[in-house]
């Protein structure tokens, strides 16, 4: 019994971990293309989790994104990353404008290890679904960014992960100063291993 | 004073890139390590009474797995009584479950806030050295690395900032008010396809570029007179033969011709305010009706009555078959008259002008004369100001007697459908362009406007809704100015500054009548080319 259940633990991590990365990929293109970091010609529609999701076409900014989400995809699998964020800054004067938080969390099988509550992937996927709506509607109250932006990923890692050497470097937490900023807690989805909230800070000044 | 686990290198990178606020250094003084890569090295810091006091005391603590950074920040509470705070660092505390920070006194409420102190960690100053070794003393793991991919994010394939400048500039160019993207320049809808290139096109050196003149005429008798300058063409649609009328007289151009509803006749207006008056078949001048003092720019025909509209904004009425032909004066405008129609049973006649009046009038002239010089002078049974740009285009509707439909210039760009027995405005349509003419289908419930820049379109709309049913875009070079539409009711005659005179099929004949024009037109009518009219 106890073999079996262990395989099975392992193959929901993984299958986690897929699910969470995805996840990642489909945020980070709702959020280039809903904050209009990259023109909206770019993207095109694609049908996932149940409703049409922008994504993008150009290729350099495809590959970009494929490099980052496969380390992030190790790292997850190993536990070692804690949180991701998207910071769009100003092209120009490199100050932070907005930074897309992302929670990623273990979730500690219970104490009282029964047999694990699978839950099922509809559920999880109208979290999901939840979530990148939320991210679409904020553009409602966010302000309007008028000058050119870029976009940074950064990964907080233990420590101890592994860090391929000369592809990832320590960097700036690209924060935006407290009494500048105002932010939003978003929705979070689980599944049976991680939980993933969000949260966006951006820059407002009165 | 802890020797970290980490190669020194990479902690010394670590914090240094680290910022940490200043308070770090003067509230350094509770610190939990909960994260779930938990560090050795961290709890062998020996915890005294002392310690735990201060930890205690200090009240701003980190707990749970998902903080960002081991930082205290400046918030100072008094330290709580309860006694679950000294269980910190070996019993879980209640709140860890939840992702905020431990704070006793706070409102969970305020959620939002707490995390907001966690992003601001960049503080200006601080020697990061310093930091560090306050933080080893300490022993607070650095052990929280912030990665970012060594490459920055590929630029956007398009600039944006040229994109926007494209948009600007778009108007400019192919992207016309309401144009709709076809390689032809014209859209009909699917109910209707109408030919998109002209039947058939009529050189027409020197036709003058004026939006106030009127200088094309269709007979009842299958003519088309035009005027260039000084001279005044008929061609024959039926035969293709020109004939030149006749040349005005030195020093002045023809502003207007029309030919009298049965087609034998036709009425040339000149610059200099005489009407002429020609005999199409035999091609003769038979009188010159003076007395207009400026420019007559529009004429139109009622039976024996031609009705002219003048530069000075009067309008009057020639009975052409009286010595003493002013038989009545209109007197309405302010502005030029360049727009005149007479509704066909002669009840009414509409006149346009450059003040941006539309005006309809009574048609009925009285039999009476008067004494001396005088005529009885007409009044206006509607005035209407709607429009904000010279109206030129007028026409009723040939299946309902009571429709005038009006079109202003360039600033207005408007269609007007009036009902000339309530005087109500029934349909109102903007148009992209200056209207310079407009027909009533004759056989359908459609009105055909023409229109200058910026598109040079024909334009066909559905009554009353006033869809659009097909658009030719760019027919001519220039605006188009002139329009006229063929006694059969299927074909448009257009001219244009572009000195050109262009044929459009726009409508089908119904059934019963095809048999008797198809006979009759098109023949005599060279198949290709370029026909020039002189």
């Amino acid at each position: 019994m106890a073999p079996k259940q262990a395989t099975r633990q392992a193959i929901t991590l993984k299958g986690s971990t897929a699910l969470v990365t995805e996840f990642f990929k489909y945020a980070v293109n709702t959020i280039l293309f809903q904050r209009e970091v990259y023109p909206s010609d770019d993207f095109h529609m694609v049908k996932k989790y149940g409703q049409v999701v922008l994504v993008t076409q150009d290729l350099a900014l495809e590959n970009y994104l494929e490099k980052i989400l496969q380390q992030v995809q190790k790292w997850i699998l190993t536990g070692s990353v804690t949180q991701l964020v998207l910071a769009i800054l100003a092209k120009d004067t490199r100050t932070t404008l907005e930074r897309w938080v992302f929670d990623i969390k273990l979730v500690e099988p219970p104490a009282d290890s029964k047999e694990v509550t699978g839950k099922a992937e509809a559920e999880i996927q109208s979290e999901i679904r939840a979530i990148l709506k939320q991210i679409v509607s904020m553009v409602t109250f966010l302000p309007v960014m008028q000058e050119d932006k870029v976009f940074n990923i950064l990964a907080y890692t233990s420590d101890s992960a592994d860090v391929p050497a000369g592809e990832w470097e320590d960097t700036d937490p690209l924060a935006i100063e407290a009494s500048k900023s105002q932010q939003v807690k978003m929705r979070s989805f689980s599944t049976d291993v991680h939980r993933i909230e969000a949260m966006v800070a951006y820059r407002y000044e009165e | 004073m802890q020797t970290p686990k980490t190669p020194s290198r990479r902690r010394v990178r670590s914090e240094a890139k680290t910022p940490l606020t200043p308070s770090l250094l003067t509230t350094f003084n509770a610190v939990s390590i909960d994260s779930p890569i938990k560090r050795a090295t961290s709890t062998s810091i020996p915890l005294s009474d002392a310690f735990q006091r201060q930890a205690s005391g200090g009240v701003i603590r980190k707990g749970g797995v998902e903080s960002r950074l081991d930082v205290v920040t400046l918030d100072y509470v008094p330290p709580p009584k309860s006694v679950e705070v000294k269980r910190s660092r070996s019993t879980p505390v209640i709140n860890l479950a939840e992702r905020d920070r431990f704070i006793t006194s706070r409102d969970h409420t305020l959620d939002v806030a707490a995390t907001l102190d966690q992003m601001s960690l960049n503080a200006p100053s601080g020697s990061p050295t310093h930091t560090a070794r306050l933080a080893a003393a300490a022993g607070v793991p650095l052990n929280r690395r912030i990665l970012g991919y060594h490459l920055q994010p590929p630029s956007a394939s398009s600039d944006t900032t040229l994109a926007l400048q494209r948009e600007f500039a778009r108007p400019l160019y192919a992207n016309r008010p309401g144009a709709v993207a076809t390689s032809t320049g014209a859209t009909t809808n699917k109910t209707r396809k109408i030919p998109t290139q002209p039947e058939r096109v009529l050189d027409a050196p020197g036709m003058v570029d004026d939006f106030y003149l009127n200088l094309l005429s269709w007979s009842s008798l299958n003519c088309v007179a035009v005027a260039l300058e000084s001279s005044t063409y008929i061609w024959k649609a039926d035969t293709g033969a020109v004939v030149q009328m006749g040349e005005a007289p030195a020093g002045t151009y023809v502003s207007s011709v029309n030919f009298s509803n049965d087609g034998a006749f036709l009425g040339i207006g000149l610059g200099t305010g005489e009407v002429e008056l020609w005999d199409v078949e035999r091609g003769v001048k038979l009188r010159t009706m003076a007395g207009h003092q400026a420019q007559v720019a529009v004429l139109s025909w009622w039976q024996h009555l031609l009705s002219s509209g003048c530069g000075d904004g009067s309008v009057w009425h020639h009975d052409v078959r009286v010595p003493r032909h002013k038989v009545m004066q209109m007197l309405g405008h302010n502005g030029e008259v360049c727009g005149l129609q007479w509704r066909k049973d002669g009840e009414l006649i509409a006149s346009g002008g450059n003040d941006n009046v539309v005006n309809i009038w009574d048609g009925r002239v009285g039999d009476t004369p008067i004494a001396g010089d005088a005529v009885p002078t007409g009044n206006a049974k509607w005035t209407k100001r709607n429009h904000t740009a010279a109206v030129k285009a007028l026409a009723w509707s040939p299946w309902q007697p009571n429709l005038l439909a009006s079109g202003g210039g360039t600033n207005d760009a408007t269609i007007n459908v009036w009902n000339s027995t309530t005087g109500a405005r029934l349909h109102t349509h903007t148009t992209p362009s200056q209207i310079t003419s407009l027909h009533f289908a004759p056989h359908r419930k459609e009105l055909l406007s023409t229109h200058g820049y910026p598109t040079n379109a024909i334009g066909v709309w559905s009554y009353p809704g006033l869809e659009r049913v097909a658009e030719i875009r760019d027919a001519h070079d220039s605006r188009v100015l002139f329009s006229a539409v063929s006694p059969a009711g299927d074909m448009v005659v257009t001219g244009a500054g572009d000195e050109s005179l262009k044929f459009w099929k726009i409508w089908d004949i119904p059934a019963a009548d095809k048999k008797s024009k198809a006979s009759g037109r098109g023949e005599g009518v060279t198949r290709s080319g370029v026909l020039s009219i002189r």
